[in-house]
């Protein structure tokens, strides 16, 4: 078999791309969460196939697992390499996790170099392996179990090569469970409190997903994740801080937690960020754990008007949205006048 | 899209054979490589590798055998295959794997997951029974791997215990122990004994022929034993009775009779409808299919569904389970 990536066209080669606004690289490559003909958003189980590139208003992503970040990757790296040297509790491994997460860091490796040749690379001898990421300056040889023959545990390698928060869910006594994580970019919550914990403890603060039947149905399908199919699901919120800034972990509380009553006080509404999240689930076949690594972006509502589909819709989604689900993702209370700001922005890119 | 890595391939494919070697005059050990020697797919310890076989009348059979590696990274994977004749209910694949030699391919597929070590347990009891022992000889190497511990208790008759010595080599290790029964008695000796002394956070695994397993079940409720840590895997199904004829009503309005002595999977595959299935003994789960039936119509005597899933009624195992009366119609949908 041969090993071969996907690539997406490159932006401007594309016929429909040369009529639009030269956009910033971060937005092209943004993985906007909704369809096309969205114009009311429900909690569903919206799995689709990984890999597949899906072309929206202003470019292109999905082509990879993992979305090494385009000129963002030293910066976001350097963000994520802070954060663990600062705080060694963002990585949370349960007994007996260890050989998943040797099992979670040869997929990854495995896949990068495939996907990323130019720039990752990956010999393999046996269980000795030699991983090169040219980007960061990574040169490290390892033997696969081994646990001397990292500077760290297994997860935390991965999570010093890429930007997904990793986690890993395994079956105990019939329920799914988080039993390992490291995560750096947790939108309000934390994963010291929530490791250990199923599925259906984890979600039960979400409005209708429990009730809905949504949790089950997802652990469902994690149950029965097929071990030759990798899958992925988008999800969104509004960020609790009205900057770049990824990590809004409730570890961090004190320093973001007035950042958005002063931005609703200042009516600075180009400045909310948008954050989407893109999951990836696969089944590691050494260990049976299956991952639910996720995957950060954000962009504030002034480059979303800079979209008119996107602008448009965004603020057709926000506005339907039932009041508990609105209470839930935070923006109920100033929904309004944040998207008659947007709405109103029009041309004004 | 699939897998990039070639190293995770668990869709139909050829191996070939590199080595075969008796183990026993009934047991020969059969390792599979990779033909353009590209690394196999990592598998949880107790994973099984479904072969394409032939049985005696030349018929295509699906046979599942445990992988007795400890499935870290494996370049080859090893079976070991008990050859079962007819007059033990044997159908000729056991036979056409002892026929294999090195160069021929094999068709197989998976790894397959089913009989998996729970990771957060403290410490393993493995139970084996004759042939039995290659699901627990994966489970033991995978601890000496990773640093577990775990008692093993192989009950085998004298002559013809397949991995004797590399269960003993094993146990040589810190944390690992073996115990041996060559008896019926010994053995629930053994087991009574053993299961009544293992360490908070133990969980158990066996593997072995139904009565063994039942004995374990048994002796393992009696020590006071919560279900969920009493694991075990069946390799025969108890036999089971013709059982009576009843109706099945496809989705496309077409009603199928089944007589006694024929399962509903038979009756559906000759209908020509499409169920994949596997053991055919209630053990896989492959074959359960969405029905709807008046309670108390359906006949579970699978080994997968839960206890829940029984009493909701809207599946059932067509390999075994079947209606209840000659009036039983079951709707099958598909």
């Amino acid at each position: 078999m041969t090993v071969t990536s996907t690539r997406p066209p490159a932006s401007g080669a594309h016929p429909e791309t040369a009529t639009r606004p030269v956009l910033h690289g971060h937005t092209a490559r943004l993985p906007w969460p909704f369809p096309d003909d969205l114009d009311a958003f429900r909690y569903s189980v919206n799995v689709e196939p990984a890999r597949v590139p899906r072309r929206t208003a202003a470019g292109e992503w999905g082509a990879h697992i993992v979305d090494l970040g385009g000129e963002e990757y030293g910066a976001i790296m350097a963000d994520r390499r802070r954060i663990l040297d600062a705080d060694p509790c963002r990585v949370r491994i349960m007994p007996g996790m260890l050989p998943a997460c040797w099992d979670l860091l040869l997929y990854y490796l495995r896949d990068l170099a495939a996907s990323y040749p130019h720039v990752l690379e990956l010999d393999e001898d046996g269980d000795r392996f030699h991983w090169r990421n040219h980007a960061l300056g990574t040169d490290q040889r390892f033997v696969l179990g081994d646990a001397g023959s990292l500077p760290c545990d297994p997860m935390t390698f991965l999570g010093r090569e890429i930007p997904d928060d990793l986690l890993l869910v395994k079956e105990r006594d019939g329920a799914l469970c988080f039993d390992a994580g490291l995560v750096t970019f947790a939108a309000a919550w934390s994963v010291s409190f929530d490791v250990g914990m199923t599925m259906a403890e984890i979600h039960n603060p979400v409005p209708r997903l429990t009730h809905e039947g949504i949790t089950s149905r997802a652990e469902q399908f994690l149950r029965r994740l097929p071990a030759d199919q990798v899958y992925r699901r988008v999800n969104w919120t509004f960020s609790a801080s009205g900057s770049r800034r990824l990590d809004v972990s409730l570890e961090e509380l004190p320093d973001w937690g007035t950042d958005i009553p002063a931005l609703v006080r200042d009516r600075d509404w180009g400045r909310l960020q948008l954050r989407i999240e893109v999951e990836h689930f696969v089944r590691l076949p050494m260990t049976g754990a299956v991952t639910f690594n996720i995957r950060t972006h954000m962009t504030s509502l002034e480059q979303v008007r800079r979209v008119p589909a996107w602008r448009d819709q965004l603020a057709r989604v926000v506005l339907e949205l039932p009041e508990d689900l609105a209470a839930y993702k935070g923006f109920l209370d100033y929904r309004e006048p944040a998207m008659a700001w947007l709405l109103a922005g029009e041309g004004a890119a | 899209m699939t897998h990039l890595h070639p190293g995770y391939r668990t869709g139909t494919r050829p191996l070939r054979v590199a080595e075969v070697r008796a183990l026993t005059d009934h047991v020969r050990q059969v390792v599979l490589e990779c033909p353009d020697q590209t690394p196999l797919t990592p598998h949880e310890p107790g994973a099984h590798l479904v072969l394409r076989t032939a049985g005696w009348d030349g018929a295509v059979k699906q046979n599942a055998y445990s992988l007795t590696g400890d499935g870290v990274l494996p370049t080859r994977y090893t079976i070991s295959v008990l050859r079962k004749d007819p007059d033990h209910g044997g159908t000729g694949g056991s036979a056409w794997v002892h026929d294999l030699r090195p160069g021929e391919l094999v068709e197989v597929t998976g790894p397959r997951s089913a009989f998996a070590p729970r990771h957060d347990q403290r410490h393993a009891f493995l139970l084996a029974g004759g042939i039995g022992v290659t699901p627990v000889l994966s489970h033991l190497r995978a601890l000496a791997r990773w640093g577990g511990t775990a008692e093993v208790l192989y009950s085998y008759r004298p002559g013809h215990a397949a991995h004797l010595e590399d269960l003993r080599e094993l146990a040589t290790r810190p944390g690992l122990t073996l115990l041996e029964a060559t008896t019926v008695a010994d053995t629930r000796h053994l087991l009574t004994q053993r299961l009544a002394d293992q360490p908070l956070g133990t969980h158990a695994y066996a593997c072995g022929p139904p009565a063994l397993l039942e004995a374990y079940v048994e002796a393992g409720r009696a020590a006071g034993w919560p279900e969920e840590r009493l694991h075990l895997e069946r390799f025969t199904a108890p036999g089971l009775d013709p059982g009576s004829p009843f109706t099945a009503l496809l989705g496309d309005g077409r009603r199928v009779e089944v007589p006694a002595g024929t399962s509903l999977l038979t009756s559906l595959l000759e209908a020509g409808v499409a169920v994949p299935n596997l053991c055919r003994q209630g053990v896989c789960g492959e074959c359960v299919v969405p029905v709807r039936a008046r309670a108390g119509d359906i006949e579970h005597r699978d080994l997968v569904l839960t206890q829940a899933e029984r009493d909701a009624g809207a599946t059932m195992a067509a390999c075994v389970s079947r209606g209840t009366r000659s009036d039983s119609v079951i709707e099958v949908a598909l």
